[in-house]
């Protein structure tokens, strides 16, 4: 019997990828106040994987406190008003930093992307679909998740 | 008069003076011009984008390079016939750009140059042979049939991906310009495991061509890992000639200079 769990890591630091991908989207005329990213790290367990959450907040490839937050997510889809680019063929890999983790069967990574307006609201999902289409994914290897 | 061709510098561009000299090597007036002079680029007959990790290769490799001002003058050149180069980086950005394969959309991605399928970077000598008949690549002029050339394959992200009925199209089409092989010209699997085995691809004009791996690399006879650099060992011109990859830049320089006046 395995599940999934997921963990979002975002930076405490300006985060210049989510600035840069601001920028870009604001050439391309889609409109947002701001360009919120995380790494999405998904992991299928099994019922020995332990304190799993102790463990991968000790990965320093993954977080690393100086910099990183780590949440754990209740859900394994994104959240309203988020999209997850993967890779379409990614294989999972089944160690992370040459590190095999107890009780993880498979390790999965996604870059989580929110487009959010000047209240801090989403933007309309129309206004995500097109940041989508014209530049956070590249349709020729990577697929867009929603919720 | 010799051609002037422009080799675009975005920020994280790390292979610019290596091209320039490639460029020079060959009789071509190269010159460097960064991403915040597009305005320069009106000028020149031919355009090289050099490799490196532009703009870090933040979102993806190529993308952000992709939608910059400076590739609105250099897709504009493209459409218009002008030859454009792309070296590893510069064959993400190309691909970003929607200008390689070319059978989409410009900005519209239809092919990509994915992660490595080992997941890692990699470095390592590679030969490639020209994997279509030589008149479909203009930009390479004079190039012989089943041309092998030596370069240095280092990328994290060289793998030719792409759907299924895509790739049949690069394929039926003639757009995979260039796979791999071993020095003999025998295909190879990609390093990378490039779908096709492709190391470059080419538009349907031929005037835009995305290679992945260096040549410029691999073009003096001191970088061959072949007899031919002990062979020149002790002969400093020797050891310092133009050779091997180079070849590549003497066919581009062939096909530029092949528009302006003599």
């Amino acid at each position: 019997m395995s599940s999934t769990r997921t963990f979002a890591v975002t930076l405490t630091i300006p985060d210049n990828e989510a600035f840069t991908a601001y920028e870009t989207l604001g050439r391309l005329g889609v409109q947002a106040a701001r360009v919120v990213r995380a790494d999405i790290w998904q992991f299928e367990v099994d019922e020995s994987s332990g304190d799993l959450a102790s463990t991968v907040a000790s990965i320093e490839t993954i977080h690393n406190p100086n910099k990183h937050r780590l949440a754990e997510r209740e859900s394994d889809r994104p959240a309203p008003g988020e999209v997850w680019i993967a890779s379409r063929d990614e294989t999972p890999a089944t160690v992370v930093a040459g590190r095999a983790i107890a009780g993880v069967r498979a390790i999965r990574r996604r870059t989580a992307w929110r487009l959010l307006d000047d209240s801090g609201r989403d933007v309309a999902p129309a206004d995500l679909d097109r940041a989508v289409e014209t530049f956070l994914c590249n349709p020729a290897f990577q697929v867009a998740i929603t919720v | 008069m010799s051609a002037r061709v422009a080799v675009v510098v975005f920020p994280g561009t790390n292979s610019e003076d290596e091209t320039l000299r490639a460029l020079f090597a060959v009789g071509l007036d190269g010159e460097l011009v960064h991403w915040s002079q597009p305005e320069r680029l009106g000028r020149f007959d031919a355009f090289v984008l050099p490799g490196g990790f532009a703009y870090e290769d933040r979102i993806r490799a190529g993308a952000v390079a992709a939608h910059d001002a400076v590739m609105d003058p250099v897709i504009d050149a493209a459409q218009a016939g002008k030859f454009v180069l792309g070296i590893c980086n510069g064959a993400q950005i190309l691909a970003e750009a929607g200008l390689v394969p070319g059978t989409g959309p410009l900005r519209r991605p239809t092919a990509a140059f994915a992660p490595n399928a080992s997941g890692r970077f990699q470095s390592v000598h590679v030969h490639v042979k020209l994997a279509v008949p030589p008149e479909r690549v203009p930009l390479l002029a004079g190039i012989e049939a089943d041309a092998v050339i030596p370069a240095w394959a280092s990328h994290g992200d060289g793998r030719l991906a792409a759907p299924t009925e895509e790739l049949a199209r690069i394929g039926r089409d003639g757009h995979l310009a260039f796979v791999y092989c071993d020095r003999d010209g025998n295909e190879v699997p990609a390093p990378n495991g490039a779908a096709l085995n492709a190391a470059a691809l080419v538009n349907g004009a031929g005037n835009v061509l995305a290679i992945m791996p260096h040549p410029e690399r691999d073009g003096w006879t001191y970088q061959h890992l072949d007899a031919s650099r002990d062979a020149a060992r002790g002969d400093t011109r020797a050891t310092l000639a133009p050779s091997g990859g180079i070849r590549l830049f003497e066919h581009f320089a062939r096909a530029v200079c092949g528009g302006v006046p003599a």
